[in-house]
């Protein structure tokens, strides 16, 4: 391949890449294009560790919430874009409220996003949440699971990680108002702690 | 193709894919033909919005009953549809996420809002609209293309119906 085909096709890649969105009028954020990647099912989940709150309070900073330490239970890594927003307050309001039948007990469900820990107890607190929310800033985790974005705001999608540490199911667009959404993440938890 | 044909091709492809990667939560092009899907009504009756759809200008709005943002909205509804209700045929799509039929009438017999309302459980709607949040509002215009798409409290419904209606 000569080097002129290569920077012709180059300059192709940057030229879609930059042309603009159309014209809309929503206000939630424009997510940015962002590549696919990420762990797919039966990969293994990439270890991580990160600060967490609850509706109580931010959690110890030497005591953060390290993937590892789950190994044996399925695990419902939930990213999303920020706290307080519309799509993300009805994501976990209804992880919330359908905690029971969605997840079920022995199942660890995390919430991911760029927000800090004081805004996560506020949030969680606002919705009554009965699970953690881990703070990413830096979109550090959020690279590696393929819900890195460039806007500043993590992409919303959802993965299960199984007892044996791999991915039993991810939607990597995940719709927070979309019910069959939340029914294949239902099955695919009770799949996992069924397997 | 020759080689450095093929490599452009695939170069532009993957360009393509990572942006459409990345609109996951921005709503339908403005200017698209909208989605002739059909959606059951409270009842469980169909609502063929084809039936609408290339017809009359038509205002969409996805919402729920513990939805804050819309219930700031709806005054910009009910304005919407005094000025436009006989030209505009507005519907309401009820998310179905955390809902039930029943909590939805009882939100419609205390708030009366001045939409026909969907309940859209099977979310074919919802994927057909790209709908990335409640309170999203897409209007469509006469010639069946989206003319509109936007969220929150704040949305001029009017001024983009009085657009709509003016072409």
């Amino acid at each position: 391949m000569s080097p002129r085909a290569i920077a012709a096709a180059a300059v192709v890649f940057s030229a879609v890449i930059a042309m603009p969105l159309p014209a809309q009028d929503t206000t939630a954020g424009r997510p940015t294009a962002v590549m696919i990647s990420g762990p797919d099912v039966g990969r293994r989940a990439p270890a991580f560790r990160l600060p967490w709150a609850n509706k109580e309070g931010a959690g110890p900073a030497d005591q953060p919430y390290d993937l590892a330490l789950d190994r044996g239970k399925t695990v419902v890594l939930a990213f999303f874009p920020r706290d307080f927003t519309n799509g993300c307050t009805a994501e976990m309001k209804t992880f919330a409220e359908q905690y029971d039948s969605l997840f079920g007990p022995e199942v660890v469900v995390v919430g991911i996003s760029t927000d800090s820990l004081a805004t996560h107890t506020r949030f969680a607190a606002s919705l009554d949440l009965p699970f953690r929310l881990l703070s990413d800033p830096r979109q550090e985790v959020a690279r590696r699971y393929a819900s890195h974005d460039r806007s500043g705001y993590m992409r919303r999608t959802v993965y299960v990680v199984g007892p044996d540490g791999r991915v039993r199911y991810r939607n990597i667009r995940f719709n927070a108002l979309d019910p069959t959404h939340y029914a294949e993440l239902g099955a695919a938890v009770r799949r996992s702690r069924g397997g | 193709m020759r080689p450095r044909g093929t490599l452009i091709g695939l170069f532009a492809l993957l360009a393509c894919s990572v942006r459409l990667a990345g609109a996951q939560e921005t709503g339908i092009a403005v200017g698209s033909r909208a989605p002739a899907v059909v959606v059951h009504d409270l009842d469980g009756a169909p609502v063929h919005l084809a039936n609408y759809i290339g017809r009359t200008p038509i205002l969409l709005e996805f919402w729920a009953t513990w939805c804050e943002v819309c219930e700031a909205l709806l005054p910009r509804v009910r304005a919407a549809h005094d000025e436009f209700g006989d030209r505009v045929a507005f519907f309401g799509v009820n998310v179905a996420v955390n809902q039930t039929p029943e909590r939805v009438r009882k939100y419609l017999a205390s708030h009366q809002p001045p939409f026909r309302t969907l309940y859209d459980d099977a979310g074919t709607s919802i994927r057909a609209y790209q709908a990335p949040t409640t309170s999203y509002v897409v209007i469509i215009d006469r010639a069946g293309r989206v003319a509109y798409a936007g969220t929150g409290a704040e949305q001029d419904l009017s001024g983009a119906l009085r657009a709509v209606i003016s072409r």
